[in-house]
């Protein structure tokens, strides 16, 4: 990250690259007397003060080129065929902005990908543009058809509309045909160092990259049937990009079959070949990534030029990260594998599907992107800025209820008999009531009741009442039941009209004709703020889970307000904090996951 | 009280999740986890379905390839020369109707190299057709002024009465020649790729193949080699002789030897012996022979014992077949009778439908307009013919395998029944012969030394794994004689042997115009004098063996071939250069008339011409007292290495393994 901030900041001091400058090594300039600026923004203070999104996105704090001045960006390449390609490009768009969100089709999105639809999408939205929805499906060996879903589900979820679904592989044969006119043009060429010569510090130059371009082209058909191995030749183009890489790799060959265009192919483009190609194809107008493909802006840029097509402008912002967590496809595999988490969608994960089920709403989710701003400074976030937004939003959803986790039975013996009404959001009584049963049984809290009391406590104690939430009545011990080991089992009390009583020094919820629930109670998956960093976890993220990190409660009792509740509802359990309805819930039980505690650090007496 | 409650709980508990594990365990197995224990067996599986993958990708390339492939096909001088004299006459004589066009090599040198005998056909139409009297000379002459431009012909010559000697351009042969050798023995050009099936072999279950089927196999296997070679789709079809009634008494006799053979497999090893005894009860015991009849009925109407008995004997006569394909490297699918059965019904409806169909005495039967005798397609019994399954395979292969070539290597006794199926082919309208070829290609009979039927001396058929035997034998005899095996080691004294002993078997057929009877003998076949595979596989060896001595290397011989000129200035270096040249003309002869002798005749003019050209044209020289090389002559190797490659080509055609040592 230090580096690309200093390549950023080079980039604005030596003002707009030449493909001059492109051919040089990059080195040199790489050793800018700059002084670095911290960039990262870590703990990013969260304030409620912060613009909208949309408000952020429409702002001149963007200084992003209005569509069809492209020309106008720093570093923006102009050929001479420039103007008159923008010229086309704006016929065909009307100037209409439009951008678009490419994940790779070979996970789950998680809270990163949050930013980048927020910003894709929202950016759009802002300027009256479209967003596509664009599978970046070049690579046949991973995807599966439930990510494909389960990436759009999510988009949706947030809450966004995409103006198309489009697939990269719905443009192989374009991409074949200008990988022709590439080597054509004497552009690329076909190359038969090894994956390992290619890779390291100052490979070797390709001893192929001078050779003619008809031999390229033979070659080249010649990868295209099949009859080059894996890794025996791979099509390159002729440019060194920003961090010095040489001559990036346009296509290799894999004998895998692909998920779309089934075995029509053995050769597939790479990223850096595909992605600003299907971004002209697609006429966008703002190419937004994040800062990691800043080294491949030149290469962006040279190749639409080298081929004479409609270039877009790319524009980089930073990362969104969350500490605490690990949100690799890879490591959640490990993850899922070992049994740490339940699956991808478990709520400890920061998966989209994850924060989901746990309970996040889609607009607490979209109010903390916003939060941490679409500068270009990469963000790493504690997850308790994420949950603040939470509870800012459920505060306003989520309806009351009462829950009780561990149970301790309560017979009322003077009991008068009646229903009581529960506001369903305390704060407004216009947003209705909910009525729930009360009879001389109920269930307080366990830890609600103490024989022997100290000072601070206020709650239930022989010779010490407390108010009954909602009902207008103040219980007194009268009796306490114990089993032969003398754990309490059972108390009788008295109640009284709370105006006929002393006032209780504290309130507590309670449930009566309960409903049996599960709850599941989360903590951090990690011990840590960064699992994957060896110096903070030297024995690798898999030796960092946090042992508490979930606790189930099967014995947990409910009142009845939530009995036909579906799955993903949110409510406040009053004391607890907020739950939602978990699609493990069956007709017969109730499953709730605690999404957020009230507060950040829950008090304890 | 409790704590046993306690303690039960505990362990009911225990075992519940034992339970779960064993569960687990077994889904794991059933998936064949317990190989998932192999780090290397994911690997493989990738790798396997990345090599599965690329192998369809290469098909689909290869077929991509093919289909335009035409452009570097040979050249045929022959019907260049045709075009040219077509053109010619053409413009000479517009109102003349198909005028006769002959373009022939010349005999001799003082002829030219091609001559064209159009005039005296032409003068003779004119005479007749429209009363004029032009000497064929004028009318030579004629041709002559009006042959079009090219770049293959030096000069013409008119000669005696009206023959028409053309000479070729010497450096359009060395520019073919050039061509050749830097982009290998390319097939003529024969337009769009075909669908061809060629049917032969066709061998008899539970009898022994006999050298009749011998030429059957070799014949066809050579036709295959020379269609793919072109760039057709081939399907090589073996009708065997599987079905029929002969099988109620091979069952019946199987049920009654080995009684318990659906569940041990039968040892039959000799299943000949196995017929005859068979046979013999069928034809003595009345009581067997109710039981083979009631066989059929149970085998016809697919009884899954029957069936299985059925397949039991297949499987030993197809092991025996197999070996005899192994040893001559026959490929074969087997499609035999039985294939056809389900199809027979309605061959017989149409035939009825479409009003083809008469009553005989039960029977019912087929008149074809020019064919003597009547197609019997259901007997009075209900029962179907030789000409009902032929029928059907007839329908089978141009409708559903869509064949644009159809043709049967079957023996000349067959031919009147062949052309009779055919013929009802076209007459129920099945194929048009202008579009569809569907082709005879009939074979005489195998003769003894004594010019009788071929026997063994006691009066049997020989049996075609005993011959192949006495091949071998008699190969190694003949390498022994000629103190081979002193100069080769012991694999390529082996590699030698099988290439004599086979390649000499196919070739002596081969050689002989099918169409004739032939003589069978070992004697002549392994002369390594005259028209035999000996000579010519002796003569391929020591051209190879030229630019070895030499120490010139094929990367060399490549390098010369794209970079040098083939000289032809040596009389026997030209009628070298224009023998190699003639390998796709001969080719496009075969696949008209399907003789293939006259590829064995090329390959021996080919070698005879060589050897002219090599005793008189020195390719390497070298010192007489050292024996070191003096002087390479670059272009001579390069006409030996040309004459190689067509004989490769020649060779592999016929189904001939050329060795490099013998």
């Amino acid at each position: 990250t230090i580096k690309n901030e200093v390549d950023l900041q080079v980039l604005h001091l030596l003002g707009p690259k030449t493909e001059a400058d492109l051919e040089k090594k990059p080195k040199v300039r790489r050793k800018g007397r700059l002084k670095q600026k911290a960039a990262v923004v870590e703990n990013g203070e969260v304030g409620t003060e912060t613009l909208s999104l949309l408000e952020q996105l429409r702002g001149e704090a963007l200084k992003f080129h209005k569509p069809g001045e492209n020309y106008k960006t720093e570093g923006y390449v102009v050929t001479p065929n420039t103007m008159a390609l923008l010229k086309q490009h704006l016929a065909v768009t009307g100037g209409q902005v439009r951008t678009r969100f490419p994940p790779e089709p070979n996970g789950i999105l998680h809270i990163g990908h949050a930013k980048a639809i927020n910003f894709n999408f929202g950016y759009a939205k802002a300027n009256g543009g479209v967003c596509f929805l664009r599978y970046d499906d070049t690579n046949p060996e991973k995807e599966e058809e439930k990510y494909f879903t389960a990436i759009r589900d999510m988009v949706e979820w947030l809450g966004y509309q995409p103006y198309a679904v489009t697939h990269a592989s719905d443009y192989f044969d374009q991409l074949y045909t200008w990988a022709l006119e590439l080597i054509r043009r004497g552009h690329a060429y076909v190359c038969h160092q090894k994956v390992e010569e290619i890779k390291g510090h100052n490979p070797a130059p390709s001893p192929w990259r001078d050779r003619p371009a008809e031999e390229s082209l033979l070659l080249f058909e010649d990868m295209r049937k099949g009859k080059f191995g894996e890794g025996e030749a791979t099509l390159r183009m002729k440019l060194v990009m920003e961090d010095g890489k040489m001559d990036p790799v346009a296509y290799r060959v894999k004998f895998t079959p692909h998920h779309r265009t089934g075995d029509k192919w053995c050769i597939y483009p790479t990223y850096d070949y595909t992605h600003c190609l299907c971004d002209s194809i697609e006429h966008i107008t703002h190419s937004l990534c994040t800062k990691e493909f800043q080294a491949r802006r030149s290469s962006y840029f040279w190749l639409c030029n080298a081929l004479d097509v409609y270039c877009p402008v790319q524009w980089e912002y930073g990362r969104l990260n969350l500490l605490y967590t690990v949100v690799s496809k890879r490591k959640i595999i490990r993850l899922v594998e070992t049994g740490a988490v339940r699956d991808w969608d478990d709520p400890r994960l920061f998966t989209l599907t994850a924060l989901r089920r746990r309970g996040f709403p889609a607009e607490a989710i979209n109010n903390f992107c916003a939060r941490v701003g679409v500068t270009v400074a990469q963000a790493t976030m504690e997850p308790h800025l994420l949950e603040a937004c939470v509870r800012e939003v459920l505060n306003e959803k989520a309806p009351r209820a009462m829950a009780v986790l561990e149970p301790l039975k309560v017979t009322i013996t003077n009991f008068p008999a009646l229903d009581v009404l529960v506001p369903n959001f305390p704060a407004d009584e216009t947003r209705g009531f909910h009525k729930v049963p009360f009879q001389p049984t109920i269930y307080i809290e366990e830890t609600d009741f103490r024989e022997d009391i100290d000072k601070g406590y206020k709650r239930l104690a022989p010779g010490q009442p407390v108010g009954l939430r909602h009902t207008g009545y103040v219980i007194a011990v009268q009796n306490v039941i114990k089993d032969a080991g003398g754990r309490v089992m059972e108390l009788e009390v008295t109640c009284t009209k709370s105006d006929a009583a002393d006032k209780p020094k504290a309130f507590i919820h309670w449930v009566s004709e309960p409903l049996a629930c599960e709850v599941r109670l989360y903590e951090r998956l990690f011990l840590h703020k960064n699992p994957e960093d060896p110096a903070e976890v030297p024995g690798g993220f898999l030796s960092d889970l946090n042992p508490d990190s979930l606790r189930v409660i099967d014995t947990a009792l409910v009142d009845r307000s939530v009995l036909s509740a579906q799955p993903f509802s949110k409510f406040q359990f009053e004391r607890l904090g907020y739950f939602s309805v978990d699609p493990d819930s069956s007709a017969r039980k109730l499953v709730f996951n605690r999404t957020v505690t009230l507060k950040e650090d829950p008090g304890k007496d | 009280m409790e704590a046993r409650v306690a303690q039960a709980v505990a362990r009911l508990a225990r075992q519940e999740n034992e339970i779960k594990c064993l569960t687990a365990e077994i889904e794991r197995l059933k998936n064949f986890g317990c190989l998932g224990v192999s780090p290397s067996l994911e690997g493989l599986r990738d790798e396997n379905a990345k090599l599965k993958y690329r192998l369809n990708f290469l098909r689909k390339s290869l077929q991509e390839e093919r289909s335009k492939a035409v452009k570097s096909s040979m050249i045929n001088i022959n019907s260049c020369l045709q075009e040219l004299f077509g053109a010619a006459i053409q413009a000479a004589y517009p109102d003349l109707e198909n005028p006769p066009l002959v373009v022939t090599t010349s005999q001799q040198p003082k002829f030219g190299d091609y001559q064209c005998n159009s005039a005296m056909g032409i003068a003779q139409i004119l005479l007749k057709r429209m009363e004029q009297k032009i000497s064929p000379r004028e009318i030579a002459e004629k041709i002559v002024q009006n042959i079009p431009s090219n770049e293959c012909i030096e000069k013409v010559e008119i000669a005696g009465p009206g023959f028409i000697n053309v000479h070729l351009r010497k450096d359009f042969v060395s520019r073919q020649l050039s061509s050749l050798l830097v982009n290998g023995v390319q097939p003529p050009a024969v337009g769009r790729r075909r669908k061809v099936i060629v049917d032969f072999s066709s061998p008899n279950i539970a009898k022994e193949m006999h050298v009749g089927h011998l030429r059957s196999t070799i014949i066809g296997e050579s036709m295959c080699r020379l269609f793919e070679f072109v760039g057709h789709d081939v399907l090589r079809l073996n009708h065997l002789g599987d079905w029929g009634t002969q099988f109620g008494m091979l069952i019946a006799h199987l049920q009654d030897k080995f009684p318990d053979y659906l569940t041990v497999s039968p040892p039959i090893g000799d299943l000949q012996a196995f017929y005859k005894e068979s046979k013999r009860r069928f034809d003595t015991e009345e009581d067997f022979k109710k039981r083979a009849y009631q066989c059929v009925v149970m085998l016809q109407s697919k009884n899954p014992d029957f069936l299985k008995a059925w397949n039991l004997i297949c499987d030993v006569s197809r092991k025996e077949f197999q070996k005899i394909y192994k040893c001559l490297d026959i490929t074969l699918v087997e499609r035999g009778e039985s294939f056809y059965q389900d199809m027979m019904k309605d061959i017989v409806q149409e035939f009825e439908e479409k009003g083809f169909v008469q009553v005989d005495d039960g029977r019912k039967i087929v008149f074809v307009p020019g064919c003597s005798v009547p197609l019997t397609i259901m007997k009075s019994d209900g029962g179907y013919t030789y000409d009902t399954s032929d029928l059907a395979a007839l329908r089978h292969r141009l409708f559903e395998e869509k064949a644009d070539i159809l043709i049967y290597v079957v023996d000349s006794g067959q031919s009147v029944h062949l052309q009779t199926v055919f013929a009802a082919g076209r007459m129920i309208g099945w194929y048009d012969p202008k579009v569809t070829r569907v082709a005879h290609a009939a074979f005489g009979v195998v003769l003894g030394e004594d010019k009788k039927k071929f026997r063994t001396r006691s009066g049997d058929t020989v049996r075609l794994m005993d011959l192949l035997d006495e091949g071998l034998n008699r190969a190694m005899e003949k390498l022994k004689d000629k103190e081979r095996d002193k100069v080769l080691s012991e694999e390529e004294l082996r590699a030698a042997q099988t290439a004599v002993a086979f390649g000499c078997i196919k070739y002596a057929d081969l050689s002989h115009n099918r169409l004739n009877d032939y003589v069978f003998s070992f004697d002549k076949m392994l002369d390594d004098r005259g028209n035999t595979a000996a000579y010519l596989l002796y003569a391929f060896t020591r051209i190879r063996s030229i630019a070895r001595l030499a120490t010139v290397d094929e990367q060399q011989l490549q390098k010369a071939a794209r970079e040098e000129v083939v000289v032809l200035e040596h009389e026997k270096e030209w009628k070298l250069g224009k023998c190699i040249l003639r390998f796709p003309e001969v080719l496009q002869k075969i696949l008209d008339d399907l003789l293939l002798h006259t590829l064995c005749d090329y390959l021996y003019e080919l070698a005879t011409t060589f050897t002219e050209f090599y005793d008189n044209c020195y390719c390497v020289e070298k010192d007489r007292q050292s024996g070191v090389v003096v002087k390479v002559n670059m272009w001579r190797l390069l006409l030996c290495e040309a004459t190689a490659v067509v004989m490769a080509k020649g060779f592999d055609i016929l189904g001939i393994k050329p060795v490099e040592r013998m």
